[in-house]
């Protein structure tokens, strides 16, 4: 009994020591509560006020990550979450994921006019990034598992909000099943490593000591199950198939969360899987592993660039190329030796950008034009010249030509591929490169499509078309970076690299 | 003021494209002006440039820049991989200030030849001087990654350029055209990013190693830091890396270990990876050239596009690629260039060749003026492959003088599409009688292409003769045959231009009797003239008076020739040493 007490009360003292580290998601979470119970009121002023509340959430907690202070360097709760430089730099990104998800939402006609279940979709918006959150910040496969739930769940439902859609339900009941499943199959991963080890906490090189003395091709299957879980999160191949039609069928802001949230957290976890490999005699034990990655990370840029080719539909090219973004990631991290950390932070950074404005700007033309198909495009770059240069911008940048940010990403991520080459000669990373830098051209056929029919086909209707004030000044608001990102990139990987460096 | 005249020329075009983009859309008049100054302003800065640059100054190193500006642009610190560094670094020497000239005249001569432009004013002339803007930054850039900006950011407003004003299936052309060159500069690319991670700046490691004492990076210091680089004694962590092209022409700044380095000893597919990257260099560029198997988007592209585009186009867009092989790829993988010259100057006999038989073939003027492009810019390999001084000092005069004859031969073209909507030879007879100006115009534009003594086509060819006879004695890189298979390419180009100029312009009047209706064959009109006599002009110049350009590329082109031929044998040496090893 007695030392049930003393444990109970070290555990106390450790989640209180501890919990100003969660400031961030406590504020998340208070948030949510806040809206749900808010939601409960039928007045229109309450509801009205509702996305500005979760606004308001999503903003202070942006700023607090900005801020820090909060918590005194890389400190952990109760061995399962840390709060470094690389979660709050993560966490920074999150909180910027969900304003613009909200800003879009707030341009979005279909949204505006949903009569039931507004309140729970801007509730399930903090409760997706507060998910977020915790996925960069966890350092044990338990709450690897529990966080990537938490998002799971709230972007099973938010893929519904439109469920008087045929199609969104049909995509609501695809992501189910295909998350369920890698989630179980990531599970029992899990499990296997545990059995070997004892221990869930993945980050200690004792975890990494006892998995070299175990046997190796059951390691080697249960890493690979475990990649299966994050595979589905940055939709990698074999576990894409969801994304065209989750595309298709959500909600345009919560595609584009979609399209950068999970993808980047689930870069941010796996990035913390793979860091064990940096040490060559992991690496040696784990060489099928790295094997794996890397055709997988090949396989999925090569399906994603290639697929999209063939797509008639905005959203589902999107998809695609989203796929191929993951299998970009992916390569990036394969260069172990070199620090690649920051690099891939950076893209990540762009990413956010592109996405969200050539979603802001399918957006705009589906609800005011009707772009359901790419052809219905033709013209509109005519009539509209402005939202026709920033829809260029973005898929320029996505294509990743100068002068634009996507470049200066890709080109920091070349190089960290090439340097990883120079040192360990394995042909695979050379392989990558070259797949990574010839896929370019082939992305570029099928981005170039969408100006092509913007500007190159022209349409004889009359119409007066216009776009309000708010989406062009948004419009700009997600291209700025883009050009500033390339001039002067390193404002941004400065500001990374001490974020880092302070707390890890 | 000549502190910034570089960027000058490279961002007043810019400036001016700002302005259009001020202007209302419906104030064409103004805007055409605007444009006209821009493209006016850089033409005066670089015939000032040309004027002031000093041909006799030595060219070897980075003391052969002139006009040098260098500011640090980008950098950032990658860890354990050390420093990058991106700058702002631009310069003229011989090798550039023919392009910078020539890119100056044709701006000018472009926004003439737009005048008649009516379809989105505004947006044309927007991208046509960012167009310019990026042209001239390719040739004046120093730091790779600046060249690599601007080169890949000539591709969109060309892709609009043709996409949006060109002809019936500019869709396609436009396309073709993005997705050759786009898979071009991806070749480049590959090599840019292993090439700035395995070369240093010497200066600025220097700095970061604290060695610099008072007066700055002396070449002892420099050459201190590269003995250190080369024992491998250099903390990975302190090395600076470079974009800067002169620093990638020295051997010693190449980190040891590094896959390029000279020693590196890697094979890839039994060939050193150094010569892969040559090859991939090559690849690139040649696109750009082009040289004939990578050379179907040019008829394409050309056909497409209006008038004053083909004229860019062919003038001084292909030039870029003949420049780059010139300022990087040469300079830079010296070794592979000794190695590979006889495939070189192989595709550039086969280009001239195959070019004059495709058109001799054609039926369409302006397909047959692409094809003599192709078979053209040929000569401008040949003349590179053979490293003599002449072949050298020849093929740079062959991309300045055929900048100017293909700018008037696609404007001759024009002349004719402007009036009869049709271009087909077989259409037209007797022209001469109908325009005798226009006649004359086209005869000296013919002949000054096939190369007529007196035009500067001649002086151009003649030197990428004497360059490709000599080479076998002089340097042993090139088969005799090759050149002599050459010379035919001056008797076919003979062929179809006067075949050409006999079936359309000479004989009894006919036209095509479908277009009798629309076609109104008034002669040049004072626009036309005002493009066309000042390149006549300037073609005849510098055929008279062929040291006006030579004085200036002379130097540079053999500081050019012997850097290359001694670094080339060396480190061909040391390549093929390591590999049997």
């Amino acid at each position: 009994m007695k030392v049930q007490a003393t444990n109970l009360s070290q555990s106390i003292d450790a989640i209180i020591a501890g919990a100003g580290s969660l400031l961030p998601e406590l504020l998340l979470a208070g948030f949510f509560l806040l809206l749900v119970t808010l939601d409960l009121f039928k007045s229109r002023t309450i509801k009205q006020l509702l996305p500005w509340l979760a606004l308001t959430g999503l903003f202070s907690v942006f700023i607090l990550q900005i801020l820090g202070g909060y918590t005194s360097g890389g400190v952990q709760f109760l061995n399962l979450l840390r709060s470094d430089g690389l979660a709050r730099y993560g966490g920074m990104l999150f909180s910027a994921a969900g304003i613009f998800t909200i800003l879009l939402t707030l341009q979005s006609k279909s949204l505006e006019q949903l009569k039931e279940g507004r309140g729970e979709y801007y509730a399930l918006i903090l409760m997706l990034v507060l998910g977020l959150n915790l996925m960069a910040k966890s350092i044990n496969l338990l709450m690897v598992f529990l966080a990537i739930e938490v998002v799971s769940i709230a972007s099973y439902i938010l893929t519904l909000t439109l469920k008087q859609e045929k199609r969104a339900v049909e995509a609501g009941l695809k992501y189910i099943l295909y998350g369920t499943l890698s989630a179980g199959v990531m599970l029992y991963g899990m499990s296997f490593f545990y059995g070997f080890t004892g221990s869930l906490n993945y980050t200690e090189g004792t975890f990494w000591q006892a998995l070299l003395q175990s046997d190796y091709l059951l390691v080697t299957i249960a890493a690979i199950l475990i990649f299966a879980g994050f595979f589905f999160k940055i939709s990698a191949a074999p576990f894409h198939f969801w994304v065209p039609d989750v595309y298709q069928g959500a909600p345009m802001p919560i595609v584009a969360l979609f399209s950068t949230g999970p993808k980047m957290a689930g870069i941010i976890v796996i990035l913390r899987f793979v860091a064990a490999f940096a040490d060559p005699a992991v690496a040696a034990y784990f060489d099928d592993v790295l094997l794996f990655l890397g055709i997988a990370a090949l396989v999925t840029l090569v399906i994603g660039n290639f697929t999209a080719l063939w797509q008639k539909t905005p959203r589902r090219l999107m998809a695609y190329s989203s796929v191929s973004h993951a299998g970009f990631l992916l390569m990036a991290l394969m260069a172990f030796g070199t620090n690649y950390t920051s690099s891939v932070l950076f893209y990540l950074s762009v990413l956010l950008f592109m996405n969200y404005g050539i979603f802001l700007f399918l957006q705009i033309s589906e609800e005011n034009f009707g772009t359901h198909k790419l052809e219905h495009f033709t013209g509109l770059g005519h009539k509209l010249p402005y939202l026709g240069v920033m829809a260029l911008l973005y898929l320029l940048s996505l294509t990743g030509l100068p002068p634009l940010a996507g470049f200066m990403g890709k080109l920091l991520i070349f190089s960290n591929v090439w340097e990883a080459y120079t040192s360990s000669g394995q042909t695979l990373l050379l392989i990558l490169l070259v797949a990574g830098v010839l896929l370019t051209g082939v992305a570029l056929f099928y981005y170039i499509r969408i100006p092509y029919y913007l500007f190159l086909k022209r349409n004889l209707t009359q119409e007066n078309l216009v776009i309000s004030l708010s989406n062009k000044l948004l419009l700009a608001f997600f291209a700025l970076p883009l050009l500033v990102l390339f001039f002067k990139p390193d404002l941004l990987l400065h500001y990374i690299e001490k974020l880092l460096a302070q707390t890890l | 003021m000549t502190d910034f005249i570089l960027s000058s020329l490279i961002f007043t075009p810019l400036l001016a494209a700002l302005v259009v983009l001020l202007l209302p859309a419906r104030l064409q008049k103004p805007m055409k002006a605007v444009a006209l100054a821009g493209a006016l302003v850089q033409m005066v800065l670089a015939i000032l440039l040309y004027f002031r640059f000093d041909g006799a100054a030595a060219a070897n190193g980075q003391q052969g820049y002139q006009f040098v500006e260098k500011l640090n642009w980008i950098g950032f610190s990658l860890g354990s991989l050390g420093r990058f560094q991106i700058d702002y670094f631009v310069g003229v020497d011989g090798i550039s200030i023919s392009m910078v000239l020539l890119t100056g005249i044709i701006g000018v001569i472009g926004v003439i030849s737009s005048w008649t432009i009516k379809k989105n004013v505004k947006g044309y002339f927007l991208l046509y001087l960012l167009l310019l803007t990026s042209i001239m930054g390719c040739f004046l850039a120093l730091d790779f990654f600046l060249f690599y900006l601007f080169f890949e950011f000539m591709l969109l407003p060309m892709y609009f350029l043709i996409g949006i004003w060109g002809g019936p299936k500019r869709e396609y052309a436009a396309i073709k055209f993005f997705i050759y060159t786009l898979v071009g500069s991806l070749f480049i690319l590959i090599v840019m990013i292993g090439l700035y991670t395995s070369v240093i700046d010497p200066a600025a490691t220097a700095a970061q190693l604290d060695m610099l004492q008072q007066g700055g990076a002396n070449p002892n210091v420099i050459l201190q830091v590269q003995q250190l680089l080369q024992q491998n004694v250099i903390e990975r962590a302190d090395i600076v890396r470079t974009f800067s092209i002169p620093a990638m022409m020295e051997p010693a700044n190449f980190i040891p270990g590094s896959l390029l380095h000279v020693l590196s000893g890697t094979v890839l597919w039994d060939l050193p990876i150094r010569f892969i990257a040559f090859l991939l260099l090559f690849a690139g560029f040649a696109i750009k050239v082009p040289s004939v198997p990578v050379h179907t988007w040019l008829p394409d592209a050309h056909v497409e596009a209006p008038t004053p585009i083909s004229v860019l186009l062919a003038a001084i867009l292909l030039k870029v690629g003949g420049y780059g092989l010139i300022r990087i790829v040469y300079p830079i993988f010296p070794d592979a260039g000794a190695y590979f010259a006889v495939l070189v100057g192989g595709l550039g006999v086969l280009s001239i060749i195959y070019g004059a038989l495709c058109a001799l073939a054609m039926n369409d003027l302006k397909k047959l003026i692409a094809y003599s492009s192709v078979s053209h810019m040929g000569f401008v390999l040949l003349g590179l492959a053979s490293l003599t001084s002449e072949g050298v000092n020849g093929a740079i005069y062959m991309m300045f003088s055929h900048g100017i004859i293909s700018a008037m031969l696609f404007l001759v073209v024009g002349v004719i599409y402007d009036r009869a909507h049709d271009r087909m030879i077989l259409n037209f007879r007797g022209l001469a009688k109908r325009m005798p100006a226009y006649t004359t115009f086209v005869v000296i534009a013919f002949f000054a292409s096939l190369g007529l003594p007196g035009f500067s086509g001649f002086i151009a060819e003649l030197l990428v003769l004497v360059g490709g006879f000599s080479s076998p004695d002089i340097t042993g890189l090139l088969p005799r045959w090759l050149t002599i298979v050459a010379v035919f390419g001056l008797l076919l180009a003979a062929a179809y231009y006067l075949w050409a100029l006999q079936r359309m312009f000479f004989g009894k009047y006919w036209i095509f009797p479908e277009l009798r209706e629309k076609a109104i064959l008034t002669d040049l009109n004072t626009r036309e003239y005002l493009m066309l006599v000042p390149l006549a002009i300037l073609a005849l110049l510098f055929g008279i008076f062929p040291h006006l350009l030579l004085d200036k590329i002379g130097m540079a082109a053999q500081g050019f020739t012997e850097l290359v031929l001694k670094n080339g044998h060396e480190q061909l040496n040391m390549v093929l040493s390591t590999i049997i090893k």
